[in-house]
């Protein structure tokens, strides 16, 4: 008995150890769940009043207390504010830190209004007037200003699918130009055959240019129309430190009057905001908006990721158990896949760089984008390159999983097939392959969710902050293999690192932190509840 | 029939079956020749940094019989026309490809005036000074401009003459040769020359033409009347250096072109000094002597905080004294020539002699870089130009910059620095790997602390003390954890936790050392829970006592972290640490980075050593039980010992992973490269190193492939670690595949 006595500080030593790891996991999950989920509730907005009569409008983003002792022993303790008090264009800063005990007076004005705009970041203020057209409203602003917002909106639609048109017009133009101002400076330009052919382009310019001109010239009028009907609806917007600004209605994507929002309103305003965040662009050098085309991005890249590893990840693991004979080869091949899965991603992505990019995309470039050089086409990072260099990264998951579940195939399935005559090419397809089919796919999508997790080779192989385009769109040929790519663990990176307002940033960071790991979480949810539903299948099939 | 069209089809399938057998032995393959081939490349983009320097004549030329000296050779940047300087004053041009003369100039020198002497101005272009026995100094330039017609390139030489003036003769009504003139431009105007005539008298004579004013010394005095051999002044005429026959060097400040003041002499050699040149850079010298010895000077601050030149290293020496010195203008090779015509190319980082080489059997008389460095031109006294192609793309690694110290320009002692790319073309690339792998090294080493003992002691737990359920709700939540984005742990360690540590220091190291204090406490009060009901507790309720434990530590911190910091740290530990400790804190430092990378690698260690702990064959630990021992002493002695392979696999696979790992070094640490072991700064680890300067480094350089090799060592790193991993797991499994 006594013994069991001693033993218990050690369990206790060891509990200690799980408790902790425990502990960190769901602090750190819980941390990127509450500041994550909390970004898109609309925060009430609070006017404070300084000593020296400052006034700040904003929301509450964090509370300090900072505890000195003072030289005569006595203990002072400073609670501070921050506010965000937006409003970039007028303060230059969208936050402050307040000394509580220089404020005065604070409220929660019912009137304070929230304007998430386009560009320099939200604007606190109240609304005075509101102007659509000639008329000028001084009552009710806000009713009347939700209105004009939608007509601005939808003005704002319209002069895009005008500008849209206008860029199509002109398109063809623009491409016989650039052929054109090509062909001048080329080490060509002296000899005949270029200059009838300079000759001809410029004729043909000059035909284009004839041909277009009449809708050219109505678009354009369109646009002008447009853009002055969007100018003459604006709100007049006082800050809290008594300016008035003029805020173009156009420019404002939505805003709203927390202090007097019901629960029920700001719940629909919470969606609406969830909403803009996962199928939306950014804006404002990512800070803003949403992280669709990092969404986009990134499925793309693991699709395309996988269309390469999981046949040649399943041809391994099929030769490592069916075809191969225990020996060399596959202690060989045990250790590369081994070592292929500890290698550092960032030495598969100096791989993809070096080799992918540089000498198979250079060659490419050579062949037959050699009109376009020396601006590289596929001898940059691209899609493809970043695709197929975490391609080679998920192999080993790939392969162990396909393995395990071959592995599970019982043996007696196998040798009857072949006991009936099937070639070995047979009783893979019909035996091995579907009953496999659990483990190829838990391996899918441990790939899947090592591939969008990862970052490090990807932002030397292709990833950027800001794809102007979508590695898929309605321009031949469609799929755009050689383009650049957002992704979700590079937004993370750059936004939180990179941007030149880190402190705005870091909801957009958390909220975008909070997705990736969902993501993750889900794909290696579905992957054990696969592979628990592999494991009791052949439990049950065993005989 | 129907027999015929069953073997037909038999065939057809057994040609599948070939096929099909051929394409998945492909995939199987496929495998090992990924990896090949991955270190092959790493191999194949490294190696060229050991390649060294190849130099090859390519044109050789002979104007006819003469032997007139030549004073100053050149070429435009694309080797195509070699230009030379005679005594006479005579200036030729010739296009190397068809061996044309394209001009032919001279300068207006009087009947029977002789060029004694003749120095380039810059290392960007082609300006001279030249000296000639009748006193006279002039001032001019070359030109080799480029001309594009279509896709032809021209070079169109010419020669201006700027400037001609009388040397000033104090005392001496007659007019003084020019022995040795030394000229410098700079990029703002600024002209610089200073010689020395027949008499041994040193003049000075600065040209500013911000202000257009001339100012002109007389330094003789200054040199106490030794006898001069040679002088030379750096590119950005700030200094000049004046070599005397005794092996002494004079040290004169030009930066105030209304003071010039001798800063310093001192010997630098035993016998004469025969040539001096700068180096690229502006602040190192090459001095070579009448013995053939050839050392690099360059100024650093004795512990007096007096700047004086300072030998540096000293290269492979000539058998014969030094007569030239040319410096690349694009790094820190240059060119040393012996008076038998033998050439020695150094790089002055490396102190390497790259080459060694005749470029003629006869004395060399001038030789000069190409404007690309590139190539050299060399005339020798027989008046031949001879024209060499430099293949020469790394000279600024050997294994002694990557992996030893150098003494850099501009530093106090040599010293391991990892500083890749710097404001200026004249920037010296610092390219030691060392902090590189110190700060991997480091990284790891402090996550592997934080997260060896937290993931054994749970993973025992979970193996051995836990109850069912416990291990199987924990289990999967690791494996989860274990597929983390690192980037969201680096971002929350970079953004949320390293703030976090810095403005609660304080509470974090009362807590460390709290939570065992507590513990033990703990413990005995737990033991006077009498025996009986103790042992009816159910499994698992460890975890409620520990998380008392840890909740009572964390508010004794809480509480004595201000009573603490006022009388211990003076109100401030940032500020204590560096007053008392001469510590620097930053933000982003290895503890921060330790706990994060710690954080990632907890799951791959608890996983893989609770395997091993829990596979452990039962009839082992039975065994124990039923001989009385109990349950820690048959963890300990039995399941321990067991699994302890297991255990060492996980440790290493963990290893691995910290050693690789690049996001969370990257946005957790502050990425100075700088050697201290210190847990409150940062360090530069090799792979955030490679993520970072990869993307800006040009294909084929030598940062490039210095990059390459990073990698390959993290490769290597890896691969040594997961081999020796799995090596351990084998041994294991078979040493206990027999119970």
């Amino acid at each position: 008995m006594m013994r069991k006595f001693k033993d218990d500080p050690y369990i206790l030593l060891t509990s200690l150890g799980l408790f902790i790891s425990l502990a960190m996991v769901a602090f750190i999950v819980g941390l990127i769940m509450v500041r994550g989920l909390g970004f898109f509730w609309p925060r009430q907005v609070l006017l404070v009043e300084l000593k020296d009569g400052t006034r700040y409008l904003g929301e509450v983003w964090e509370t300090e207390t900072v505890s000195e002792k003072q030289p005569d022993g006595t203990i002072k303790t400073d609670h501070k504010i921050q506010l965000k008090i937006g409003n970039r264009d007028l303060y230059g800063l969208d936050f402050t830190w307040v000394e509580e005990k220089d404020v005065v007076r604070r409220e929660h004005p019912p009137a304070a209004t929230v304007f998430e705009r386009l560009e320099y970041g939200n604007f606190y203020g109240m609304m005075r007037s509101l102007q659509v057209g000639e008329q000028i409203y001084r009552d009710e602003v806000e009713r009347h200003a939700r209105e004009a917002l939608k007509i601005a909106h939808r003005l704002e639609k319209k002069i895009e699918a005008k500008q849209k048109a206008l860029n199509e017009l002109t398109a063809p133009l623009n491409r016989l130009q650039r052929e054109l101002s090509l062909l001048k400076i080329s080490d060509e330009a002296g000899q005949p055959r270029v200059v009838q052919k300079i000759q001809r382009l410029e004729r043909e310019e000059e035909n284009l240019k004839r041909r277009i001109a009449e809708k050219y010239r109505r678009l354009n009028e369109q646009l002008l129309q447009l853009n002055q009907e969007k100018q003459k609806i604006f709100l007049q917007v006082q800050a809290a430190s008594g300016e008035t600004r003029t805020i173009l209605l156009a420019d404002v994507v939505r805003f709203y009057q927390p202090n007097r929002m019901s629960r029920w309103q700001k719940i629909q305003l919470y969606f609406s905001k969830l909403g803009e965040f996962l199928t939306a662009a950014p804006r404002e050098s990512n800070t803003e908006g949403g992280v669709f085309p990092a969404i986009f991005g990134t499925v793309m890249m693991v699709l395309l990721m996988s269309i390469a590893v999981v046949p040649f990840g399943v041809l391994a693991a099929i030769y490592l158990n069916e075809y191969a004979k225990q020996g060399v080869v596959v202690r060989l091949i045990r250790l590369s896949v081994n070592n292929l899965a500890g290698v550092p991603s960032i030495v598969f992505g100096i791989f993809g760089l070096g080799f992918f990019i540089y000498v198979v995309g250079g060659s490419l470039d050579q062949l037959f984008f050699s009109d376009k050089l020396p601006e590289p086409t596929l001898g940059t990072g691209g899609i493809l390159w970043a695709s197929l260099t975490l391609a080679l990264l998920t192999l080993p998951v790939v392969v162990v999983a396909t393995e395990e579940g071959i592995l599970a195939v019982p043996r007696a399935n196998k040798e009857g097939a072949l006991a009936l005559g099937a070639t070995r090419w047979q009783m893979i397809r019909q035996i091995v392959l579907p009953n496999a089919m659990p483990g190829i796919l838990t391996g899918l999508i441990l790939a899947i969710s090592r591939g969008a997790g990862e970052v490090a080779p990807l932002m030397i192989t292709g990833v950027v902050k800001l794809a102007p385009t979508l590695p898929i769109d309605g321009t031949f040929p469609f799929l755009h293999l050689d383009r650049k790519f957002m992704h979700l663990g590079f937004h993370i990176y750059d936004v939180g690192f990179q941007s030149p307002n880190v402190e705005a940033a870091k909801p957009m960071v958390y909220t975008t932190a909070l997705l990736l790991i969902l993501i993750v979480i889900f794909l290696n949810l579905l992957a054990i509840f696969i592979r628990n539903r592999l494991k009791k299948k052949y439990k049950a099939s065993a005989f | 029939m129907k027999r015929k069209r069953s073997t037909d089809i038999r065939r057809k399938f057994e040609r599948r079956d070939r096929v099909a057998r051929r394409i998945i032995a492909l995939g199987g393959y496929g495998v090992i020749i990924s990896i090949a081939a991955i270190l092959f490349f790493l191999f194949y983009q490294s190696l060229p940094l050991s390649f060294g320097a190849k130099i090859k004549e390519w044109f050789s030329w002979t104007p006819g019989d003469r032997s007139d000296q030549i004073l100053l050779v050149g070429v435009d940047q694309y080797q195509e026309v070699v230009y030379f300087l005679d005594q006479h004053g005579e200036v030729e041009f010739l296009r190397m490809k068809d061996r044309h003369i394209l001009l032919r100039d001279s300068l207006p020198l009087e009947p029977g005036e002789k060029i004694f002497s003749a120095d380039r101005g810059s290392l960007l272009r082609d300006v001279f000074a030249a000296g000639t026995d009748k006193g006279r100094i002039l001032i001019g330039e070359i030109h080799l401009q480029p001309r594009f017609e279509g896709s032809v390139r021209r070079i169109v030489p010419s020669l201006s003459v700027e400037q001609t003036f009388q040397a000033e003769t104090p005392g001496d009504s007659l007019p003084a040769h020019i022995e040795k003139v030394s000229f410098r431009r700079t990029e703002d105007g600024l002209e610089l020359l200073a010689w020395v005539n027949h008499a041994g008298h040193l003049f000075l004579r600065i040209y500013d033409p911000e202000e257009e004013t001339t100012y002109r010394y007389d330094l003789s005095e200054q040199l106490g009347n030794l006898p001069i051999t040679t002088l030379t002044m750096n590119y950005s005429g700030e200094t000049l250096i004046v070599a005397s026959e005794q092996g002494d060097l004079f040290w004169f400040d030009l930066l105030d072109p209304e003071e010039v003041v001798l800063v310093d002499h001192w010997r630098a050699s035993g016998v004469a000094i025969t040539a001096v040149s700068y180096l690229l850079g502006n602040n190192a010298i090459v001095v070579g002597d009448a013995q053939g010895e050839v050392s690099e000077w360059f100024p650093t601050k004795n512990p007096l905080q007096k700047t004086k030149f300072t030998l540096i290293r000293r290269f492979k020496p000539h058998r014969n004294p030094v007569t030239l010195i040319a410096a690349s203008p694009r790094n820190r090779n240059f060119l040393t020539v012996d008076s038998k015509g033998e050439a020695h190319l150094n790089y002055a980082t490396t102190d390497a002699t790259q080459l060694e080489f005749l470029p003629s059997d006869y004395p060399l008389q001038a030789v000069a870089f190409a404007p690309k460095s590139n190539g050299i031109v060399a005339a020798d006294s027989r008046h031949r130009l001879g024209v060499f192609r430099l293949d020469n793309p790394h000279p600024e690694t050997t294994l002694h910059t990557l992996f030893g110290k150098v003494w850099y320009e501009g530093y106090q002692k040599p010293a391991f620095v990892w500083q890749s790319t710097g404001g200026s073309d004249e920037f010296e690339p610092k390219l030691s790997l060392v902090p590189l792998i110190f700060g991997t090294f480091k990284g790891t080493l402090y996550a592997m602390f934080f997260s060896v003992p937290l993931a054994i002691l749970a993973a025992i737990y979970v193996s051995q003390f836990a109850p069912q359920w416990m291990s199987r709700i924990v289990k999967p939540i690791v494996e989860i954890l274990a597929a983390f984005p690192s980037v969201v742990i680096g971002f929350l360690a970079g953004l949320y936790f390293a703030p976090l540590f810095e403005k609660h220091l304080v509470q974090f190291l009362i807590f460390s050392v709290a939570l065992p204090v507590v513990f033990l406490v703990g413990v005995v009060i737990w033991k006077q829970i009498p025996e009986e009901t103790r042992t009816r507790f159910p499994r698992g309720v460890e975890l409620g006592f520990v998380l008392l434990v840890v909740l009572a530590a964390f508010s004794v911190a809480d509480l004595l972290a201000f009573p603490v910091r006022e009388t211990f740290f003076a109100g401030d530990l940032k500020q204590w640490l560096y007053t008392h400790w001469g510590v620097v804190y930053d933000q982003r430092n290895s503890l921060v980075v330790g706990f994060a990378l710690g954080f990632a690698v907890i799951p791959i260690i608890f996983t893989i050593a609770e395997d091993a702990l829990s596979n452990v064959p039962k009839s082992l630990s039975s065994a124990a039980l039923a001989l009385g021992a109990s349950r820690w002493q048959t963890v300990r002695r039995v399941v321990l010992p067991a699994a302890a392979g297991g255990i060492f696999a996980g440790v290493m696979l963990g290893f691995g992973r910290a050693i690789g790992e690049t996001m969370i070094v990257l946005m957790a640490t502050g990425n100075t490269p700088i050697l201290d072991l210190s847990p409150f700064n940062g360090f530069r680890a090799m792979s955030a190193c490679i993520a970072v300067e990869i993307p800006e480094a040009p294909v084929g350089g030598t940062l490039y492939r210095v990059l390459f090799l990073t990698a390959l060592l993290l490769f290597l790193f890896t691969f040594i670690v997961n081999t020796l991993a799995s090596l351990v797991g084998d041994k294991l499994r078979k040493k206990y595949a027999r119970f």
